[in-house]
């Protein structure tokens, strides 16, 4: 029964894997004959102050919309819990950022945020047009914009996997606390954020991996500037294998950044992933 | 907006995942073919096994860009179809931003799209498509004496290594657009120096701050992509700089020449006139910013001219000026060379009924009908006399000396790398007003340097 299974994995996704790792051991200059060069674009990717860049630009990115997600989901996740009229509108409505595709809210962030006719601006300042701000034009807030337009896109995916947790949480443990003259804010400190531990583990998983994959917001909000300020390392891989052609440095990132990923995961799954199962049967 | 379909396209997935399976086609192919990247290929076979032009249906598959005019284009190409009728081109539209389109175009080539017939080169690509073995080699259909009626510099942009990949479908080179009512109004003449351009443009800033508080004295292409080496390079050379020592083997950015002029950009232009929002403008915003009346001076191709004084986009039809870009006052006025050139691939099955697309499609009659109705300025030099182009576009009589002179960027197979170097480097020290410029050019030299002589060998 697993040979099919395995067999998939094998074709789609070992084989690829294997085969870009191969092809980071080919140099790519110069001319028709590539030469074998073992690591050393690897080495070269450990003294390169533009991968340093990028990797410092990402982990900034990965932490902070990480974190802000997770806040922000818990928040939402809370209130959407609460039965109210309406609740069920509210959960579609909070969807939605979620449901958009990326390219597309990228694309609205970038209009949101234009300096002469973004809303932002007309919101913030109203009719003083001096006073407007070119966000994507500053280091500093062209990267908190980025981070900005993926806390409004995926906090509500958060959200979900948070209200998942919630929803398994038995109202007599509430009942329970009440009797013992718990307060509201204790409740919540001692009941709901323990048990709500996997589901926060597992949102903390998806999201730390999706965010270091992050390209698309980059590509189409800032490409990487200015003066690569934005430039995540997904962004710099795309633009060192498809636009300058260079393969074997180009796939050296990205297998660098493969690797970086299944650590992080097998880090998770063996910590994270183990508590989530234990707190299951609960 | 440019950019947009290519967006859709590709960022839907993750970068490592969309690299798999071109990873295996590349793989395979190179197993197969045992020539792995630069495929030189004989060109003579490609001919001789393509069909002769016999009256057999053929279609041939086109991968352009979205126009500025698609209806210009349209119109072009039913044309083409009505003249050769067993001729039918299939276009596929790329997207609008010359990068997105590279990216596009070569993932298509290195894979060795068969179906892909005809598209076009920006004028940086013709040595890295015939390094690289994409481009078919045209010497034997474009021949010396029908290239000696285009522009020199087109042909010279086509061209690699002496021999020809492509026929330029137009000339572009950077200008300066003014607002001549305004500079009318205050006495001044259009700026000869960009010291002078600076002190006009202050002068109109101080005077109209109370009718027009977004008034800005530039308006220019200073986000993170290649146009920011065209405008980069307009300063640099018209302060006697330039990127690459003449020889093209080394980096020549820490000259004094160019350190300065990249100083003035930074503190006169971004930081005094143009407004850091530049520094998010590709074309398309800049030009908006000009339209809408906010800018005095504006730098940009020829084409804005049309949109300019097209009362469906633009605010200051008929008030606008345009002439060749300043200079410093040591140096000479230097317009980036841009354009586009038809071109053949080297994998294409129909290259005989390919070239008489690019044949008719640069023909006088044609550059003409773009030239009338979508302001793209000829590469034939006899059009800068035509009434009816000269009529429609009164600008190219004084604007032909811009193209002729118009300065292209290295030449270089690995010339995506220089890009993404030198971007890196003008954005970063216009966007971190306290870099120290030379420190950051040293870098810049070092890493060009460093791909230059990779290239020396080859």
């Amino acid at each position: 029964m697993a040979f099919p299974a395995l067999t998939f994995v094998a074709v789609f996704s070992l084989y690829p894997a294997m085969d870009s790792f191969l092809l980071s051991l080919y140099s790519d200059f110069p001319g028709p004959e590539r030469s074998f060069v073992g690591f050393g674009h690897y080495a070269e990717l450990l003294h390169d102050p533009v991968a340093h860049q990028a990797f410092i630009v990402t982990l900034g990115f990965v932490l902070l919309s990480t974190t802000l997600e997770l806040l922000m989901g818990t928040g939402i996740a809370l209130v959407v819990h609460e039965r109210f009229r309406g609740r069920g509108w509210v959960r579609a409505a909070v969807l939605i950022p979620w449901a958009i595709p990326t390219v597309v809210a990228s694309q609205m962030w970038r209009f949101l945020l234009n300096d002469q006719y973004g809303a932002i601006n007309a919101i913030l300042f109203g009719d003083r047009v001096n006073a407007y701000v070119p966000w994507l034009a500053d280091p500093w807030t062209a990267f908190g914009a980025v981070v900005l337009a993926d806390v409004w896109k995926t906090s509500s995916f958060t959200g979900l996997l948070v209200l998942a947790g919630l929803q398994v949480i038995p109202e007599e443990t509430y009942d329970a606390a009440r009797v013992d003259g718990a307060t509201a804010w204790q409740r919540f400190r001692h009941v709901t954020l323990p048990l709500l531990k996997p589901a926060l583990l597992t949102a903390l998983l998806f999201r730390t991996i999706d965010a270091f994959r992050v390209f698309d917001l980059v590509f189409v909000m800032t490409q990487g500037g200015p003066g690569d300020a934005t430039q995540v390392i997904q962004f710099y891989g795309y633009k060192t294998l498809f636009t300058e052609g260079r393969v074997g440095y180009g796939t050296t990132i990205s297998v660098t950044v493969f690797v970086a990923m299944a650590i992080l995961s097998l880090f998770y799954v063996r910590t994270v992933g183990s508590k989530v199962l234990q707190r299951e049967p609960a | 907006m440019n950019g947009f379909h290519a967006v859709f396209s590709i960022a839907s997935s993750s970068p490592l995942r969309r690299l798999s399976p071109w990873a295996v086609g590349l793989f395979a192919a190179s197993l197969l073919s045992n020539v792995p990247f630069a495929h030189c290929r004989d060109f003579g076979t490609a001919r001789g096994s393509s069909p002769t032009l016999v009256s057999s249906p053929v279609t041939l598959h086109f991968v352009t860009w979205k126009a500025d005019h698609p209806r210009v284009w349209d119109e072009a190409i039913q044309r083409f179809e009505q003249v050769h009728p067993h001729i039918h081109i299939k276009r596929e539209i790329a997207p609008h931003s010359s990068t997105a389109y590279h990216d596009l175009l070569t993932q298509k080539l290195r894979n060795r799209d068969g179906s892909l017939d005809l598209f076009f080169m920006d004028v940086i690509w013709p040595a890295e498509f015939a390094t690289a073995g994409w481009a078919l080699p045209l010497d034997d259909y474009f021949l010396p004496s029908e290239r000696e009626k285009f522009l020199p510099a087109t042909i010279a942009s086509g061209m690699y290594r002496h021999h020809i990949y492509g026929v330029p479908s137009r000339i572009d080179g950077g200008m300066l657009y003014y607002r001549k009512a305004l500079l009318e109004k205050y006495g001044f003449s259009p700026p000869s120096t960009w010291h002078e351009l600076v002190h006009q443009a202050q002068a109109i800033l101080e005077g109209e701050r109370t009718t027009n508080p977004l008034l800005r004295g530039y308006s220019g292409q200073f986000k993170q992509y290649e146009g920011l080496v065209c405008d980069m390079l307009e300063f640099v050379g018209s302060h006697n700089g330039s990127f690459l020592t003449d020889d093209g083997r080394r980096s020549n950015l820490t000259a004094p020449e160019s350190l300065q002029a990249v100083q003035f950009v930074r503190e006169q232009i971004i930081q005094r006139l143009a407004t850091p929002a530049a520094l998010t403008y590709q074309e398309s915003e800049s030009l908006a910013v000009f339209l809408q009346g906010n800018a005095v001076f504006h730098r940009n191709w020829p084409y804005a001219w049309g949109l300019a004084n097209d009362p469906q986009y633009s605010k200051i039809v008929g008030k606008v000026g345009v002439t060749t870009l300043p200079r410093f006052s040591e140096g000479k006025s230097t317009a980036a060379l841009g354009g586009w050139l038809y071109g053949i691939s080297a994998y294409s099955r129909h290259p005989a009924e390919a070239w008489t697309f690019i044949e008719f499609m640069a023909s006088p009659e044609m550059q003409k009908h773009f030239a009338v109705h979508a302001s793209l300025a000829p590469s034939r030099l006899a059009l800068y006399a035509d009434p009816e182009v000269l009529h429609a576009n009164p600008q190219y009589k004084d604007l032909l000396s811009v193209f002729q002179t118009a300065q292209p960027r290295p030449r270089t197979p690995v010339y995506p790398i220089v890009s993404h170097v030198l971007q890196r480097y003008f954005s970063r020290v216009l966007a971190f007003p306290e870099t120290d410029i030379r420190e950051e050019a040293q870098e810049a030299d070092r890493k060009i340097n460093r791909f230059l002589a990779l290239l020396r060998d080859l």
